[in-house]
């Protein structure tokens, strides 16, 4: 059982901090409705880029801030399937045998979650109070999915919100192409799995598509809007917390 | 140093040198990989697993008293499938019989036969498999040069899996050049991506079992 | 084309020309979708399955750490029972060996199972350019052998072709044939193939196959098919050649059952193959048919270079091509723009092992880590760890490309400045927003070109989460 008040660090990830805002605030929103004070440690990214890139002594780096930043707090939850899994499933092993790391590293990584698996594991939620009359559909961002195993949760809180229905696409697990830098070192193979991936988003009917990673989603969002595909992207969390103001991915400002 | 000893010496460099009482232990049989239900059919049932896995490996069976009705049975299936009234069998004991109308020759497998014959020493329900033993008895090229291969096995000697059957193989006592695992007719897919019957090994596969 | 000249290195340009051949896409296409179902199907219909996988990986990493013990019993055995063992250290050592062989049995013409390490050691030009003719016999590799092409897919070679262009081919090289023949229907592509490569058979003194596996308790070599081809390949000629590499030992029947209970069903999604052969030595004495000599030429090629690194783990593959099956990335540009013998995610991590990092280190980085191909591997190999493995290899040895090195040290300096990263996200991130002028998204980025030639790039909203947070201004 959590704390009945959790103190909840929010990790916001770099690409929300500096792309998407509104995401990270519509986090906030859904972790307070759930009970939890929410605090916004200064931070910066986990590290991905360069643990990825084999530039493990920069990716330590990073994570050693990520580990400092996010001490103290009751749990640690990111807007994000992809920046989880590094903080989760890399730390660990990026300080194996380090005698001063390992520990703190060991230690965040079993209090950090993905935000939507943390509302409904950890924090038992089963509905949000949201209201967004719209055709949805889904993608399974893949280190969420196959490193996290987030497959149910968005769907189970998705099918609380009134007004949503939810298409499946053919292949919601295969995945956008995105890849961080893979887009752009093989843009060519990065095209076409994208290409392949909105046309599935198409084939379903759906004018929202959502997930919960937001690489993933510009990656989508950026290949519907080349496309002139009428789908607008959204995070999951977005539509969790009733937020269909913003303006979608990729959209214009009203 | 000869490449034998420098691959080797390389590898102990690696490990360590490993661990030499758990490989003595492995090959002693103490291994503990789960053996799945499919694979532990008792009785009846495993008859009729194995008849029915077979026949979903696109294998046709049916199902015999005793050998003495194998040369009517076999006859029966010729004519049904349109083939010459001949097959070529290998000199096993058991396919000293009289053959009545169908035409035996025995000795190894030839171009452009039509119909072979040969036992299985084991066969296994967990996949409808049948095990054939080269050898005199059963000549290896009888299993692949016959457009339409006749097999037969007699009941009792299908076992559930791959456990029992190794261990009924090892009770047996052979030693044989080849050991075939047979399930289903030869099939590919290398074209277009569609899976054909009979691609260099036989068209037809056709099991009688006995008992 | 020759095995020993890898187009690796040029990884790139090979996707994009893939990319654009319209033959590729339709035969890639067509084949992952079933791959896939069936893979499922398979898996759904056997419950014990994950558990199967559990324990072939246990087996396989146990018979690793003791490599050197289970090679000298599978050795011993096999020369018990009139079988000769070669070891060769690389693949011009094994040319060499199969080459001896085939000269002391005087042999012209060499039949071949489907065998992986001898693409790998590239046998087929080496016996050519000695006078020897190699045939292939399995019915995909003859297709790719007419074309003169590699293998594009470990166990379906000729993935990438297409039915008309298999009757082209055929058309072009079986001229003894009647030229007016229908060959429209897939059957009669098969029986055409089947009946061409069925007198091929017999004229060979020497048939090569491949194994599976090697197993140590009973000396036999063990390969897995469903044509029959690899079957009358060593059945047919006098002397029989297995070319396996030293990590394919198993211990005992037992082991080679628990890796066969996840091989094909990985694979093609059958339970078992047609068939499954355990080969022991040469035809007994009282035998009518077999080869009289039995030889293994058994192939370290760097592997030996892999054991107790990090990589170690690679050597666990069962080439099922589980992995390749299930690759977006494959999937996207067929086999051959790998440019070597082994592709898809396996290749990814293989390939860089045996030509060198500097030449297969593209192969690593074409992948988007997405994890499909561990989920499915049935012996838990994390091929995207290995992968980035490579990528630390490459960043270690400088050769990660300068601009992704800067791009990289940049990061790290601004991610461990607070200040630094606060400034400079909020100046790109209302740059950016002031630049898309309203309509939330870029067509064109300054040094973004490989983003936004495919796609517009989201703008950002304008002032970062943290600023708004704060309520900085």
């Amino acid at each position: 059982m959590p704390p009945s008040t959790p103190r909840v660090a929010l990790l916001v990830t770099c690409l929300v901090d500096t792309m998407r805002p509104s995401v990270g605030f519509a986090a906030v929103r859904l972790l307070e409705q759930a009970g939890c004070t929410v605090h916004v440690p200064v931070q910066t990214c986990c590290g991905q880029p360069n643990y990825n890139s084999g530039d493990r002594d920069g990716a330590r780096a990073l994570a050693r801030r990520m580990i400092e930043a996010m001490a103290g707090f009751d749990f640690v939850v990111a807007p994000s399937g992809s920046c989880a899994a590094t903080v989760i499933k890399d730390y660990p092993q990026m300080f194996a045998g380090d005698p001063e790391w390992e520990a703190p590293a060991r230690d965040l990584a079993g209090r950090t979650h993905e935000i939507v698996s943390f509302l409904t594991d950890v924090m038992e939620i089963d509905a949000v109070g949201a209201r967004v009359p719209a055709r949805a559909t889904y993608h399974d961002s893949c280190s969420g999915l196959r490193s996290l195993g987030i497959k149910d949760q968005p769907r189970k809180l998705l099918a609380s919100v009134e007004g949503l229905t939810l298409a499946e696409m053919a292949e919601p697990e295969i995945c956008c192409g995105f890849g961080g830098t893979f887009c752009v070192k093989y843009p060519d193979i990065s095209n076409k799995m994208v290409s392949n991936k909105t046309a599935d988003i198409a084939a379903t009917g759906a004018e929202l598509l959502l997930a919960g990673d937001l690489g993933c989603l510009m990656n989508m969002a950026g290949k519907l809007s080349r496309e002139g595909k009428p789908v607008k992207a959204r995070h999951v969390v977005e539509v969790l917390a009733g937020d269909t103001d913003t303006p979608a991915i990729g959209e214009g400002g009203k | 140093m000869s490449a034998r000893e420098t691959i080797l010496s390389r590898i102990r460099r690696a490990t360590g040198g490993g661990d030499p009482a758990s490989v003595e232990a492995r090959l002693a049989g103490g291994q503990g990989a789960p053996i799945p239900r499919q694979g532990r059919a008792e009785g009846d049932a495993r008859v009729e697993q194995f008849i029915a896995k077979a026949r979903a490996a696109d294998a046709t069976v049916s199902r015999l008293a005793t050998a003495d009705d194998l040369p009517a049975a076999l006859a029966a299936e010729l004519r049904a499938r349109n083939l010459p009234a001949a097959i070529r069998t290998g000199a096993d004991p058991l396919f000293d019989r009289d053959w009545g109308p169908v035409e035996r020759s025995t000795g190894t497998g030839r171009l452009d036969e039509p119909a072979t014959l040969s036992r299985a020493r084991m066969g296994m329900a967990e996949t409808g498999t049948l095990l054939l033993a080269s050898g005199p008895e059963n000549p290896v090229t009888l299993t692949f040069l016959g457009e339409t291969h006749f097999v037969v096995i007699d009941a009792a000697d299908i076992a559930a899996g791959f456990e029992d059957m190794w261990a009924g193989w090892r009770a047996r006592g052979l030693d044989p050049r080849t050991v075939n695992l047979v399930t289903g007719p030869s099939r590919s897919a290398d074209i277009g991506q569609t899976l054909q019957l009979g691609a260099h090994g036989p068209v037809a596969l056709h099991v009688f079992v006995l008992g | 084309m020759s095995a020993h000249a890898p187009t690796t290195p040029r990884f790139k340009q090979n996707a994009r020309e893939a990319l654009a051949n319209k033959n590729i896409q339709a035969a890639m296409g067509n084949a992952q979708a079933g791959f896939v179902a069936k893979r499922a199907a398979a898996r759904a219909a056997l419950p014990e399955f994950d558990d199967i996988r559990d324990a072939a990986r246990d087996l396989k990493n146990h018979v690793l750490a003791n490599l050197d013990a289970y090679l000298e019993r599978y050795e011993a055995k096999v020369t018990a029972a009139g079988g000769h063992v070669h070891w060769a250290e690389t693949a011009e050592d094994a040319q060499r060996i199969v080459l001896d062989i085939c000269r002391e049995a005087g042999a012209k013409t060499v039949n071949k199972g489907k065998s992986m390490i001898s693409e790998e050691c590239g046998i087929n030009d080496f016996l050519e350019e000695h006078g020897v003719r190699a045939q292939e016999t399995d019915l995909g590799e003859y297709i790719i052998q007419l074309r003169h092409e590699m293998p594009s897919h470990i166990i379906a070679p000729a993935v990438h072709v297409t039915v008309p262009e298999v009757e082209a081919e055929f058309r072009k090289a079986h001229t003894h044939l009647d030229p007016g023949r229908n060959l429209a229907e897939l059957p009669s592509l098969l029986a055409e193939a089947r009946g061409v490569l069925r007198e091929k058979y017999f004229g060979a003194e020497v048939g090569i196959t491949g194994a599976n596996m090697l197993i140590a308790e009973t000396g036999q070599s063990v390969i897995v098919t469903n044509e029959g081809n690899g079957d009358l390949s060593q059945s047919l000629p006098r002397v029989h050649i297995v070319m396996a590499s030293i990590e394919k030992i198993v211990p005992t029947l037992e082991d080679a059952s628990t890796v066969l209970r996840v091989l094909a069903r990985s694979a093609t999604g059958q339970e078992i193959t047609v068939y499954t052969t355990f080969s022991s030595g040469p035809r007994r004495p009282e035998d009518p048919d077999g080869p009289e000599e039995y030889h293994v030429v058994l192939l370290d090629n760097g592997r030996t270079g892999m054991l107790g690194t990090e990589f170690q783990e690679m050597l666990r593959c069962i080439r099922c091509g589980a992995c390749m099956n299930h690759c977006p990335v494959y999937q996207s540009v067929g086999g051959h723009a790998y440019g070597w013998v082994y592709p898809g995610p396996m290749g990814a991590v293989l390939t860089p092992s045996l030509i060198g990092v500097e030449k297969g280190g593209q192969l690593p980085n074409a992948s988007t880590f997405c994890g499909r191909c561990e989920s499915v591997c049935p012996m838990r190999i994390p091929l995207p760890k290995m992968m980035r493995h490579w990528r630390e290899r490459e960043f270690e040895k400088n050769l990660t490309p300068s601009a992704a090195r800067w791009g990289l040290a940049a990061w790290r300096f601004l991610g461990t400045r607070a200040w630094a990263y606060r400034l400079v996200t909020a100046a790109s991130a209302r740059a950016l927003a002031l630049a898309a002028m309203g309509k939330g998204r870029l067509a064109r980025l300054p040094m973004g070109g490989g983003w936004t030639a495919h796609r517009d790039f989201p703008a950002p909203q304008g002032r970062t989460f943290q600023s708004q947070w704060r309520g900085e201004r």
